[in-house]
């Protein structure tokens, strides 16, 4: 491979990055070459070195992604760092898919149901009184802020899941990139 | 499983080398990657992507230098928090790679 067809990969794989990171990141490569090739080394022989640079982009940006999430934590940067995980392809995706659909589920019908007992519960503390004959009016009343308060606790906890999850994720995706591959190989070789 | 700690331990251990290179004295990348891979036999690609996530962390920082062939280079400092951790990394490895040797000395 060529200086110039490596160059030209890693920065149509960088793409979605804010400009400035792409720039400096392709400089930092460039000036490797140019240093390396005053070395006396071939072009070919410092892109082999340099490893895949479709790979070095996706690497590059799912760091990006979940420097983001690390960063501040909301959902538009859980789903990106999810992405930016996913997109590295390390993981197998036939085994994760499966569980992260039912951890997904899980957190919806939890989230879903949270809303629901605070509606239902707020509507009962409110009206039950006014509704339910028979049962002490203080009793009912009570009864529907302690539903409205299980609701909370339960959004509270599903919310405490969701950022562990993508925690973890995140921690897997770290784990299983590929940047040190090739050095892991060389000392294979020289063992 | 196994590979995966080999990597997370290079990665802390590159960390370190970086530290210890730069604390004998400003490098440029192609200085550093080269040092590591006939050193360590690191991939050479590996340094820049470690070098910006040490400057997010405030451990190094970068200053141009122009130079009499081609473009400017970007050179590595340590910052005094770089100096710090280095030390604090040279300590702990010191006494883990110590114990390691024991042991693996008793096992003769």
């Amino acid at each position: 491979m060529t200086r110039q067809e490596f160059i030209s990969r890693l920065r149509a794989g960088l793409a979605g990055l804010p400009p400035t990171a792409i720039v400096e990141l392709t400089d930092d490569y460039e000036t490797h070459f140019a240093d390396a090739l005053a070395a006396g080394r071939s072009e070919a022989e410092v892109a082999a070195s340099l490893g895949d640079p479709d790979r070095l982009a996706r690497e590059l940006r799912a760091e990006a992604g979940l420097k983001r999430w690390e960063a501040d934590r909301n959902p538009s940067a859980a789903a990106n760092a999810v992405f930016a995980v996913l997109g590295l392809g390390a993981i197998d995706l036939l085994v994760l898919f499966p569980v992260l659909l039912w951890v997904a589920g899980c957190l919806l019908g939890a989230f879903i149901a949270a809303v629901a007992c605070f509606g239902v519960g707020a509507v009962l503390m409110v009206a039950g009184p006014f509704v339910i004959h028979g049962a002490p009016m203080a009793a009912v009343g009570l009864a529907g802020l302690g539903v409205m308060a299980g609701g909370t606790c339960l959004g509270a906890v599903a919310t405490i899941v969701t950022i562990g999850s993508v925690n973890a994720l995140v921690w897997y995706g770290r784990l299983h990139m590929n940047l040190l591959r090739p050095a892991l190989e060389n000392q294979g070789s020289n063992l | 499983m196994v590979e995966a700690v080999q990597v997370q331990l290079k990665k802390g251990v590159l960390e370190l080398c970086v530290l210890a290179l730069l604390s004998g004295g400003d490098a440029y990348g192609y200085a550093l990657a080269s040092r590591l891979a006939e050193g360590i036999g690191m991939g050479e690609g590996t340094i820049y992507p470690l070098m910006r996530r040490m400057q997010a962390d405030g451990l190094v920082e970068t200053y141009l230098v122009e130079s009499q062939a081609g473009p400017s280079r970007k050179y590595y400092r340590l910052t005094q928090a770089g100096r710090a951790r280095f030390e604090e990394q040279k300590t702990e490895w010191t006494a883990f790679s110590g114990a390691v040797n024991a042991i693996l000395g008793g096992a003769q």
